[in-house]
């Protein structure tokens, strides 16, 4: 009895218990509580440093046969810890030095650091020894290394060699041998993940990131026949998914339309949380001009993406190294790449009052707006087209009132543009030719003075779509009072061309559609059609007939204004502006009125 | 093999400089707060009522613990309560009400910043590892009351790690705005400003802006440099409605600023959203801002002062709505003060742009805040009043005047001291009934101070006092000189005691810095030359018919200084090395002995008992320190200074051995009989003792070479060779310069000399005391017993050595000192200390030129490989037992024996 309580332990013994403790504790904190992966970070660095300092320990002695398999699991669960902390130089340092002490037990000489050639070598030198499993695991973990560092050329020329691991470790011939082990499981080095789990994982992630590159070079029919038998195998359900997203995006390169919606469809079936492949089928309905069908999609797309985030629950032994840390690669990510909820929730809006859906855009653009005021809201970033600024959503919003005959709350949206625009409006502004713009000044001046013109023509349209409500509501007297005031802000604006000094701009200095030019003589084109009409209800014909003759001299081509779709105010070509008048505004006037104007038209 | 206890002792005593530099600075305080009003007086009676009127009273509340590891913070919290955290790892609560310490909350790390929330009474304080969340209210009713605490109402809270929210390692700055709590952090390369959910603490979204580097004083402090702090306050629009009413009244760290301003600076989007904005004022000068509330938006920068920001705050200076400042204005550390207000447009017609007024106040600026119109800031050296309305009011009224800006400039730089000094922080002003302002202050020493600035300083001044006031304000004036009267007399009897105090932590010190001295200087220094030291003597002692071994301890005093009170000897006592039995625990035993005064060229004897016959294993490592307890040196005023009470000086002096030679028990040979049969006298087994006295008397029968063949079972034995002309040289020279008796030894008796030598004497300050037998050795063979009860056997005798070589053939002489005995532990124990003692008579030898003459080359090379052979042995063992492969414990166990037998035999000579 006594003898044996001062016998001393093994230390080959005590290694392996040290090791079997470790990898519990990590198994455990890992498989508890579902943590975010940031929370499990100080566990998961603790982990790495034990095991590192066992390695250090077993490493102080001389390679020996005996104990050289306790070695290689324990390098093993260092670098799998490793690669989970992104430390994949650190990783692949230990991978190489045990290497090496493999090659120096076995007695062969090191070799080339060609990657394949070394690995051959190291196998072979192994030869069908007991050793032969511990190394095929360093082999796939080094091309878990080459997978997220997105080295796929090495992997390219290692394929034989990684097949074969493959094709053995699947198999599971040692697996006999490890489950009779088993038993007396402390006597044989556990592991922190099951190999078998990690080629599994490795071979999907392998294939989807070769697809997506290929995908991305432009060699999209040989991306598709991998993809397609990737999705066969094995593997957590995001990924399936992305493998049907993938192929999805390879028919629709292929001008596929219908097949890639197939694609993105069997996509949303396998992972109903694959948002990217709701995206993809939107834009597809987008690109074949099915609106309706867009319209849908935008709106499924949104209620998704204001579900809660759940997080997905992993594989008990795919946690330590997620799938996300495999697939690293850009070109993967720029095509899983999704716009945020507010982005889609806006153009949700834009489409439907586009569409004529003016109602549904109306409550869409109400909705956004509460969001943007709510205290939950957190300037959360995404990827993708920003937002337009609030003002112009403002605008935005207030058109799509009109639109929806709700001419007092879209009166109180522009006055509340109005009244944090005004007080900042500067006595004059100069507007600059685009070109030489940011020469002369530096960068900061231009920005203010791209601030402030911005500004006179938010305040100058919000002017104008209230001049709108007023014409909706046939109060015509502050109609007119609108467009005036509108007028008078957009006479503010100079222009100024090359090293001349600033003028007054008129309409043959607008050289391209849609510069800050452009839309303020739009403006003043409108805003003065505008207040025309209002007098011609108002039977001051003269007057009428000068803001309409002025009009045309503004922006030639705007003679009127359209009552049903300001929201477009910014995108108004003369055709659409005369169809629109003589569709709506004349319907509804009197007759003899309506007579009079028609020669304005044409 | 540092023994645990000891490595303790040099750690209290690394603690040493920070606990006397606490007692100094409690000290100092007192003796400053002295002079200060002695000060005052003599100023009163110079200058009369004018100038107690021009001074602001500063009142010290109360005192923290100071730290250094961040900047203090001070803020005001729920209801009547402050909190102010010092730099180190705790967070005071004070009650104004109460007019002291409520609370002391400890945190596992240093305290950064803290931010209290005042709907649900939350406290949020960032730590290096985190940020804690603790609830005021709960934490108090938990704490447990004791009597002792009822009285001081004091409740020290340690906070443990459940209440660590945000697990976000290094943040500097939090804040709350409504639902969301967020987190200013430094990494190596940027800022990261994190939002989290308040109620769940989930994260929203981060933010992060890079470093400039190249900022005035980075690089010349180092990673123990303070870590500054960041500036983080919101701020809202005032055209912004607040959502509940809770919120109307602006809490800590949050601004209203004037609707054109904030538009100009922070975006027409932030104020369409009505949304807050975090502006950072940061420690490498960028002042930059974030819309809580806006899709995509980004920190952005609003201006650097290219110098640490150290306080961003907003004014009202032209008062136009209630309560909405017109003006932000930041601070550097440099001194550079940036006002930041909107500008009328000019002639050109630029309608309201943002308009900067840089100015520069002298010194350093620690610390900062604003009220109405002015700006308070601390240089550490005094506490100045910027009047900030002066400088822009000018500007707004001369608008077109080309002086304007530098008249600014000169109303920035003339500030106003208030002969404030060491002011390290400053919470928001108050007003109080009477109209004065009112600063809540946390001076350098962690005090916590309520400054009240004379009201009206500038009024007051102008307006004469109404004459029949005049009387009644002399009789005031006069009662108040006596009060200070008192009070000076009071605080220079509370000097004189704290005068003695310094002068015995003087010597305390003296005697600290000559004992860390000596013990890091030189390790190895010659026991004569340590300035106080111990020594011991042995004996063994029967009491109550059991033997035992006492040590006496001699502590000595040589040195200048006095030993006062307050100094303990402690004696710790350990075997060197431990039987497997217990378990790899070493088993000390402590001995401290608190003595009085200790004199120059004093002594101090003190007795322990160091074992009783056949329980300890020796060699003991006997370890003295000195200790000094650092309550006696303040009595009563100990209790003062929390902490203190265990806090102590340990200081190491010499470590004895006391090893087999000392212990053992030499039977004169007419005794042996005589001790063996009355041994069995006493000895619960006396089958045991019989033998063993069987055994005795065969070996002494023996005696003179034929023991061997009476031996009874197996005897082991070591020896070791000395040459004898070292010897001679040594124990001969040694003993010419001793006392008289050695002389007589014939010089051809190296062997018996050595012999005695040894058991007389021992290196290391033990010496044996024989009570009165002092032993003759009649011949060169000593038998003794060991502390276990084991006879042992030593024997010295001269050998020739013989060297055979090709060339020449030599002898020399040598002394072959043998060790035998029935118990291997004697005999290694015997060894070790003869060993010991050979060491020290090769360290007294005198230098030789060539007395090696060369020789042993045959038996080194011979000795050479067998030891080579030998470590082959251990190795493969020892790998072998490693992996439990192979041979079994007992056979392993065996050939280490052999293996040390081996090694034991054969000495090499040692010349």
């Amino acid at each position: 009895m006594s003898d044996k309580m001062y016998q001393p332990l093994s230390l080959l013994y005590r290694w392996i218990q040290e090791n079997n403790e470790l990898v519990n504790k990590c198994k455990q904190r890992g498989g508890g509580d579902a943590l975010s992966p940031d929370q499990n970070k100080p566990h998961l660095r603790w982990c790495s440093s034990e095991f590192h300092k066992l390695l250090k320990k077993i490493q102080g002695i001389p390679p020996l046969a005996d104990y050289l398999q306790l070695e290689l699991t324990v390098v093993y669960n260092v670098c799998l810890c490793s690669t989970a902390q992104s430390q994949f130089s650190e990783a692949e340092l230990l991978l190489t030095q045990a290497t090496e002490r493999v090659l120096q037990m076995t007695g062969d000489a090191p070799v080339a650091s060609d990657p394949p050639v070394f690995w051959r070598t190291v196998i072979n030198s192994v030869g069908d020894t007991a050793l032969n499993p511990c190394v095929l695991y360093l082999l796939c973990l080094q091309w878990a290394i080459w997978l997220s560092t997105c080295q796929l050329k090495i992997i390219q020329e290692c394929q034989d060699e990684l097949f074969s691991v493959f094709e053995t470790l699947s198999t599971g011939v040692w697996d006999e041998g490890r489950s009779e082990l088993r038993e007396k499981s402390s006597d044989i080095p556990l592991l922190v993940m099951d190999p078998r789990r990690l080629i599994e994982l490795l071979q999907i992630c392998t294939i989807i990131a070769q697809g997506a590159e290929s995908l991305s070079e432009g060699r999209s029919s040989e991306a598709l026949s991998g993809l397609q038998t990737a999705s066969s195998l094995p593997a957590p359900r995001t990924l399936i998914a992305y493998t049907h997203l993938l192929s999805g995006s390879c028919l629709a390169h292929m001008s596929c339309p219908q097949m890639a919606l197939q694609c993105y469809r069997k996509a949303l079936e396998t992972d109903s949380r694959c948002v990217c492949a709701l995206y993809q089928s939107m834009l597809i309905y987008r690109q074949l001009g099915n609106t309706q069908a867009e319209i849908q999609g935008l709106r499924l797309l949104h209620s998704t993406l204001m579900l809660p985030f759940a997080t997905e629950p992993a594989l008990a032994d795919t946690r330590l190294l997620s799938p996300s840390l495999l697939l690293r690669s850009q070109s993967l990510s720029s095509l899983l790449s999704v716009p945020s909820a507010l982005s889609v929730l806006h153009n949700l809006a834009l489409k439907c009052v586009h569409h004529g859906r003016v109602s549904d855009g109306v409550e869409y653009y109400l909705d956004l707006l509460a969001v943007l005021h709510s205290e939950d809201q957190h300037g959360v970033h995404a990827e993708g087209p920003p937002l337009p600024s609030l003002p112009e959503l403002y605008l935005q919003a207030g058109a799509a009132l009109l639109m929806a005959r709700r001419p007092a709350d879209c009166m109180a949206l522009c006055d509340e543009v109005i009244t944090t625009t005004l007080e900042l409006l500067p006595e004059k502004v100069v507007l600059a030719e685009p070109e030489e713009k940011c020469e002369a000044e530096t960068r900061a001046l231009c920005a203010e003075g791209d601030d402030r013109v911005a500004m006179l023509l938010w305040a100058g349209a919000a002017y104008l779509l209230q001049g709108h409500c007023h014409t909706q509501l046939k109060d015509w007297k502050q109609a007119v009072t609108h467009y005036t005031r509108c007028f008078n802000l957009l006479v503010k604006a100079r222009f100024k061309k090359g090293s001349f000094q600033p003028q007054i701009p008129s309409a043959d200095m607008v050289g391209k559609q849609g510069t800050d030019l452009c839309i303020l003589q739009k403006l003043k084109g409108l805003s003065l059609a505008g207040r025309g009409i209002s007098f011609t209800q108002t039977d001051q014909l003269r007057e009428a007939l000068r803001d309409l003759q002025l009009s045309m001299q503004a922006f030639p081509g705007v003679y009127l204004c359209t009552y049903r779709n300001p929201s477009l105010a910014l995108c108004w070509t003369p055709r659409s502006c005369a169809a629109e008048y003589r569709n709506l505004v004349l319907h509804c006037q009197p007759r003899e009125k309506q007579k009079k104007y028609t020669h304005i038209n044409y | 093999m540092v023994p645990s206890c000891v490595n303790n002792r040099f750690k209290t005593c690394s603690v040493l400089p920070h606990i006397i530099t606490r007692i100094i600075s409690h000290l100092v305080y007192s003796v400053n707060s002295v002079s200060s009003v002695t000060y005052a007086v003599s100023l009163f009676f110079f200058f009369g009522a004018a100038a107690m009127e021009g001074r602001c009273a500063v009142e010290t509340w109360a005192v923290g613990l100071s730290g250094t590891s961040c900047t203090p913070r001070v803020k005001f919290g729920l209801g009547t309560d402050v909190f102010f955290c010092t730099g180190s790892d705790e967070v005071y609560v004070f009650s104004t009400q109460e007019r002291k310490l409520t609370a002391v909350l400890q945190f596992p790390d240093p305290v950064s910043d803290l931010v209290g929330s005042h709907d649900k009474q939350l406290l949020y304080v960032a730590c290096r590892s985190g940020v804690y969340c603790v609830s005021l209210q709960f934490q108090l009713s938990r704490a447990p009351s004791s009597p002792a605490d009822a009285s001081s109402s004091l409740a020290e809270l340690k906070i443990p790690s459940e209440f660590l929210v945000v697990a976000e390692e290094g943040v500097l700055s939090v804040l709350l705005v409504g639902s969301v709590f967020l987190t200013l952090s430094q990494t190596d390369t940027s800022w990261m400003l994190t939002l989290y959910k308040s109620s769940n603490y989930e994260m929203l979204s981060s933010f992060s802006l890079p470093l400039v580097s190249g900022v005035v004083h980075s690089d010349t402090e180092g990673q123990t440099a303070m870590r500054k702090r960041p500036v983080l306050i919101c701020v809202h629009s005032n055209d912004a409605t607040p959502p509940s009413s809770s919120e109307a009244t602006l809490t800590d760290g949050h601004v209203r600023l004037e609707s054109v301003l904030f538009k100009l600076l922070f975006g027409i989007d932030a104020a369409l959203a009505k949304s807050p904005v975090i502006l950072c004022g940061l420690p490498d000068g960028c002042l930059c801002f974030l819309p809580l509330r806006h899709p995509g938006s980004r920190l952005r920068v609003l201006r650097s002062l290219e110098q640490p920001v150290v306080f961003v705050g907003a004014s009202v200076v032209m008062e136009r709505g209630p309560g909405h400042a017109q003006c932000l204005v930041a601070v550097g550390e440099l001194g550079k003060v940036v006002l930041i207000k909107t500008d009328k447009g000019g002639s050109e017609g630029g309608g309201n742009r943002t308009g900067f007024i840089e100015g520069c106040v002298p010194g350093p600026v620690m610390c900062g805040c604003v009220d109405k119109n002015c700006l308070y800031y601390s240089t550490g050296s005094d506490l100045l009043v910027l009047d900030l309305s002066e400088g822009l009011s000018r500007r707004e009224g001369q608008e077109k005047d080309e002086e304007t800006s530098r008249k600014t400039e000169a109303a920035l730089r003339s500030p106003t001291s208030l002969n404030v000094c060491r002011v390290a922080a400053l919470a928001e002003p108050t007003c109080n009934t009477a109209g004065e302002v009112q600063l809540l202050g946390l001076s350098v020493r962690g005090q916590l101070q309520r400054i009240t600035l004379p009201a009206g300083r500038e009024d007051a001044r102008l307006s004469k006092e109404p004459s029949a006031l005049v009387g009644r304000s002399v009789r005031d004036l006069l009662s108040a000189i006596g009060d200070v009267c008192e009070r000076a007399s009071v605080l220079k009897t509370a000097i004189k005691s704290k005068n003695q105090i310094l002068r015995h932590l003087n010597q305390v010190l003296n005697i600290s810095f000559l004992l860390i001295a000596s013990a890091s200087s030189e390790e190895h220094l010659p026991i004569q030359e340590k300035p106080i030291r111990c020594h011991g003597v042995t004996s063994w002692s029967r009491l109550l018919q059991k033997d035992s071994l006492n040590l006496t301890c001699v502590l000595d005093n040589p040195s200048p200084y006095i030993l006062e009170r307050g100094w303990t000897l402690s004696v710790a006592v350990f075997p060197l090395s431990y039987p497997p039995s217990a378990g790899g625990e070493s088993s000390s035993t402590n001995f401290s002995f608190p003595f009085h005064n200790l004199h120059p060229g004093e002594t101090l004897e003190v007795s322990l008992p160091l074992a009783a016959a056949g329980e300890a294993s020796f060699p003991m490592t006997v370890s003295c320190s000195l200790i000094f307890s650092l309550a006696s040196l303040l009595g009563e005023e100990a209790a003062n200074l929390p902490g203190l009470q265990s806090s102590c000086i340990s200081l190491p002096l010499n470590t004895l051995t006391v090893d087999w030679l000392h212990v053992l028990q030499v039977n004169s040979p007419i005794a042996t009989h005589k001790k063996a049969t009355s041994q069995s006298n006493n000895t619960t087994d006396t089958l045991q003792a019989f033998l063993r006295s069987r055994r005795i008397r065969c070996s002494g029968r023996g005696e003179g070479g034929g023991e061997s063949a009476s031996k009874p079972e197996r005897e082991y034995s070591a020896s070791i060779r000395v040459s004898s002309e070292l010897l001679r040289d040594t124990l001969l020279l040694k003993s010419s310069d001793l006392d008289a008796h050695v002389q007589k030894w014939p010089p051809q008796n190296v062997g018996l000399s050595l012999l005695e030598w040894m058991l007389s004497e021992g290196p290391g300050g033990v010496t044996t005391g024989h009570q009165g037998d002092k032993i003759a050795l009649s011949s060169s063979v000593v038998h003794a017993q060991g502390p276990d009860g084991h006879t042992v056997k030593l024997t010295a005798k001269e050998v020739n050595v013989e060297e055979g070589s090709a060339e020449k053939e030599e002898s020399q002489t040598a002394v072959e000192v043998q060790v035998e005995s029935s118990s291997i532990a004697a005999v290694c124990g015997l060894h070790h200390a003869v060993l010991r003692r050979v060491q020290t008579l090769l360290q007294r030898a005198p230098e030789k030129a060539a007395s090696t003459k060369g020789v042993q080359s045959l038996g080194l090379r011979q000795v050479l490989q067998r030891a080579e052979h030998l470590l082959q042995q251990i190795q493969q063992s020892r790998i072998s037992g490693a992996f439990g492969v192979g041979v079994s414990t007992g056979q392993m166990t065996r050939s280490l024996l052999s293996v040390y037998r081996e090694l034991r035999e054969n000495p090499l000579l040692i010349v």
